[in-house]
């Protein structure tokens, strides 16, 4: 064999498997078929959604909130072409940032598209041309996934768009009207209102980001309706989109089943993600895959039905997220070195990047009353917490839910600036199965977010949050 | 209405039964006290009758082993409606000891904690240590006291969690059933109360780590991957982290029964070693604690006695002939075949009575001499070595032994001596000769002061009469305790069983 490790495809599943499995004393190679390291996260996914995200937010402050900060400025201006430059930048950062550890960890690079040719060989069409085959005693998949499209939906790439091309746009669309208000289409959606666009969403759900608690949705739709000039079509489901090459017409049914139309210059489809295993030839392998086109693979090993080929991140069960496949990429290292490493999937926190941020962990509320399990409810509103006020990030709140019988937190859920960081005090909470009034006893620097958690936490123990 | 029948308290060193068999059937109707399942421990055997008349509902099945305490079937009376089955009057735990009675509740109230039956015979203990004071805070379970009979080393366990007042001192000796301490209960943590109160309880001065959180015995992240890989079960480690959490540490420190985590990167870097062929594994098992009790009583006889050994040969023609005459007359009359066992036992006692210190013990300041002859037998059983008692050996007839010998010995096979059959004894003989054994120094079974070693029987050339000639000969062997026996006494008790050995005609008239 020429590697104890084979790794197709470089995401955050796959080049931490890599670090990780040469951080063990592992032979490993790790082939991707971009020029670039870094998979779908890092260059047409998180960093670079985060990286606009940010740009379109100082932005909409410089044009709506610098005033009541003191700050005169003239009208700005924003300038996409400048904003997509200095995104490119920060991708081509990370990728040589991901470069640099394969090399520091003595990883073999392979450019090219990685397919099976049986259990232990993969065959590499090299990206400068030509073919490489090479054997290895372990074999990883961790392809990945790719944006989702129905085929009335007649993506283009120019007007109908996936957020793959929505952060490459060249313009700032004037109407943009995103199908699927989950988290892409909510993050995306997020970005072009700030810039300007005016965003329809159209939902086939009752809600924004439907999967999570019930109150994030809510309290997300009211902010964005505050902030940006948005539109909510709820239980609409979409027949057909059209573009004339300048206009995009979306065809869809509401709730009474009434034919509705919705005219913009844009249109983003972003009603999810399918995994990807087009051409891997997983057959040769014998690989099976289930019902949903995702690579079948033991619950605690994430080995496939071939024993030494693994599967991690999207390409498998569970949520599409580059942390979660980050830890699957370190369990299967591990696991592949004699480790019995475990993942608490129930702990795996879920973000929303759009602003307010939403992040959650745990049970949702609607989880919790489906189970018949009884629990309390605590909530701290931002508004009054004295670090969101002075900062004007008052929008958001933090929801603990604990047990009603022994108080121990069952789940997190916050939304409001900086969400995404505060998840992780309950992130290791439960993974140590506090209560909520552990958290409540726990000392917070003042004045800072986390003090929310805090408050929050001090409400669900026994109602007796101080400030509020 | 159905009574649930658990596991009762058979000794304090018990801690854990094995269902050796169920002798009803799940759904039998049993009469109240009527035998319905075996139970074995690692001392003996016990059958356990029924609590109540009624109908048999079996939880655990055979070969399950289940803590004492742990329910092990239910009864449901009246049912069936068999009027012949007197209504049983209560739940009445025939065997249950005022110990499991008087279970933990820490509501403030103060558990006695009294002597347990350890076996029938024993009606009182020596509370040799205390591993608690008056004043410590104990965990419900954890050992108190260690007991001691003339049997074997008991511990005595917690039956609650609180702070302990004990009530006498070491070295007392206690009727079974009496107090030794009291726990007050209270002084525990309240184990898992929400926290509902306005006001939180603000940890009280109890013991850290008794509470009975939800989250006890939770492991951290990294404690979880540790224990995964060293195959321990989380329940089995008790955490040391807030509320009994196991924390990193405990994990490392946790330790499984089996053997430790095979090394594997060691070999790697060593330099090649030439090559093993087979099986290098080696395993550990708890050693049981009928093994822990021999352990610990043969070092002690080693340490605290001035034990030597002497030997002599014995010519064992006289007897085979005896034996070749009279085995199947004497079989025929008895009922029982004619061994070796009861020429030995015999002419020992015959011994025994003439040179009393043989048969006599220290006790203190005190030398105790026996005017009677209690031989234990050393018996090797499934579980180890066991020593039942052949009673007044003195006034026994050679069938009298022999049945003896045969009904002691099987039920040493399966398990089934009682304590008291194996108590006393004033002289111990052991046959290491049915394994092959040429020869060999036999340790004293305390308190006693000697003890016979008999080897196999093997023909060896041997001068008789100036004449070279072939003879079954047997080394035998005494071990004693030069405290109490001279040489003069131990020697001539030896050549006085090989004189009565070789011509037994003398053990008849008594020469």
């Amino acid at each position: 064999m020429d590697f104890d490790v084979i790794i197709i495809g470089s995401g955050p599943g796959g080049y931490v498997a890599a670090i990780r499995a040469a951080q063990l004393g592992k032979k490993v190679a790790i082939i991707e078929k971009y020029n670039v390291l870094g998979g779908t996260c890092l260059n047409v996914g998180c960093i670079p959604s985060k990286a606009l995200l940010d740009s379109s937010e100082h932005f909409h402050n410089a044009k709506h909130h610098f005033a009541e900060h003191g700050i005169k400025i003239n009208a700005p201006k924003a300038d996409l072409k400048t904003m997509i430059g200095r995104k490119n930048e920060v991708v081509e950062k990370m990728n040589a940032g991901v470069e640099f550890l394969m090399k520091k960890n003595k990883i073999t690079v392979y450019n090219g598209f990685g397919s099976f040719v049986d259990k232990n060989t993969v065959k590499i069409a090299k990206t400068d041309g030509g073919e490489e085959t090479i054997s290895g005693t372990n074999v990883i998949i961790a392809t990945g996934s790719k944006p989702l499209i129905l085929p009335f939906m007649n993506f283009d790439g120019e007007r109908i768009i996936t957020s793959t091309e929505a952060l490459n746009l060249k313009e700032i669309p004037k109407h943009l009207i995103v199908i699927g208000a989950g988290v892409i289409g909510a993050e995306l959606g997020s970005v072009y209102g700030r810039l300007g666009s005016k965003v329809t969403f159209v939902e086939f759900a009752s809600s924004m980001i439907p999967t999570m608690d019930g109150t994030m949705g809510k309290e997300l739709q009211k902010s964005l309706k505050k902030t940006i000039d948005a539109e909510f079509n709820f239980d609409t489901k979409v027949t057909k989109i059209e573009s004339n090459g300048k206009e995009v017409t979306v065809t869809a049914e509401n709730k009474k089943g009434e034919e509705v139309t919705f005219n913009g210059d844009y249109c983003l489809v972003s009603i999810g993600r399918r995994p990807y295993t087009d051409k891997l030839n997983l057959e040769a392998a014998g690989v099976n895959v289930d019902d949903r086109g995702r690579v079948a693979v033991d619950d605690h090993t994430l080995e496939t039905n071939v024993k030494g080929i693994y599967a991690i991140g999207d390409v498998v069960r569970g949520a599409m997220l580059a942390h979660k496949a980050e830890e699957e990429g370190v369990l299967v290292a591990e696991t592949i070195a004699g480790q019995k490493p475990h993942i608490h999937y129930n702990l795996i926190p879920g973000v929303v990047y759009t602003w307010p941020e939403v992040a959650s962990v745990g049970a949702t509320e609607e989880e919790l009353k489906a189970s018949g399990r009884a629990y309390k409810n605590g909530k701290f509103i931002f508004k009054a917490l004295g670090r969101a006020t002075a900062s004007g990030d008052t929008d958001g709140l933090v929801k603990v839910l604990a047990d009603k019988e022994t108080d121990e937190i069952l789940g997190m859920h916050i939304i409001g600036a900086r969400a995404a960081d505060m998840i992780a005090e309950g992130v290791t909470a439960m993974e140590f199965r506090a209560s909520a009034e552990d958290l409540g006893r726990i000392s917070h620097a003042h004045p800072t977010y986390m003090e929310a958690v805090k408050e929050a936490a001090l409400a669900a123990t026994d109602n007796r949050s101080i400030h509020s | 209405m159905a009574i649930e029948m658990k596991v009762p308290s058979v000794g304090e060193s018990v801690t854990e039964v094995t269902i050796a068999a169920w002798v009803k059937q799940d759904g039998d109707y049993v009469e109240m006290d009527e035998v319905i399942c075996e139970l074995e421990s690692d001392k003996a055997t016990f059958e356990l009758p029924a609590e109540a008349a009624g109908v048999l509902r079996i939880i655990a099945s055979e070969g399950d082993t289940l803590e004492i305490g742990a329910p092990i079937c239910k009864i449901e009376k009246g049912e069936a409606g068999l009027a012949s089955a007197p209504e049983a009057p209560k739940e009445e735990a025939p065997a249950a000891p005022a110990e499991s009675a008087a279970p933990a509740s820490g509501t403030g109230e103060t558990v006695k904690v009294t002597i347990p039956t350890v076996g029938e015979s024993i009606t009182e203990v020596t509370v040799s240590s205390w591993a608690k004071q008056t004043g410590d805070t104990v965990e419900m379970d954890e050992i108190i006291c260690e007991l001691e009979s003339d049997k074997a080393t008991f511990e005595l366990p917690s039956p609650a969690a609180g702070v302990i007042t004990t009530m006498v001192e070491e070295g007392a000796v206690v009727p079974v059933g009496d107090l030794v301490a009291t726990i007050a209960a209270g002084a525990s943590a309240p184990a898992a109360a929400p926290a509902s109160k306005t006001d939180s309880p603000s940890s009280s001065p109890a013991t850290s780590g008794s509470s009975d959180s939800y989250a006890s015995g939770h492991p951290s992240p990294s404690a979880a991957k540790i224990l995964a890989e060293k195959g321990i079960d989380a329940s089995a480690v008790k955490g040391t982290g807030v509320d009994g959490r196991i924390t990193k540490e405990d994990a490392q420190n946790a330790q499984k029964s089996a053997p430790k985590e095979s090394k594997p990167a060691a070999a790697e870097t060593a330099a090649p070693a030439p090559a093993v062929k087979g099986s290098r594994d080696s395993r550990r098992e708890k050693m049981t604690s009928l093994r822990k009790t021999i352990a610990k009583r043969l070092v002690s006889v080693k340490n605290e006695t001035a034990m030597l050994t002497t030997f002599n040969e014995v010519d064992m023609k006289p007897i085979m002939d005896l034996r070749k005459e009279y085995k199947d007359k004497f079989k025929e009359v008895h009922g029982v075949g004619l061994g070796f066992m009861s020429f030995f036992t015999k002419a020992c006692a015959i011994a025994l009575q003439e040179f009393p210190n043989v048969n006599a013990f220290i006790d203190g300041e005190e030398i105790v001499y026996n005017d009677y002859v209690d031989v234990s037998i050393a018996v090797s059983a499934p579980r180890g070595l066991v020593v039942p008692v052949i009673r007044n050996a003195e006034g026994l007839s050679f069938n009298e032994i022999e049945s003896e010998v045969v009904r002691l010995a099987t039920k040493a096979r399966d398990n089934k001596l009682t304590i008291p059959e194996m108590t006393g004894g004033t002289f111990t003989i052991t046959n290491g000769g049915i394994f092959g054994s040429m020869l060999s120094t036999p340790i004293i079974n305390a308190p006693q002061s000697a003890i016979l070693g008999m080897h196999n029987i093997v023909q060896r050339p041997v001068a008789i009469n100036g004449q070279v000639e072939i003879r079954p000969i047997m080394y035998v062997a005494l071990s004693y305790d030069h405290r109490t026996i001279d040489g003069k006494d131990s020697v001539s008790f030896l050549v006085r069983v090989k004189q009565l050995l070789e011509d037994p005609m003398r053990m008849l008239l008594m020469v």
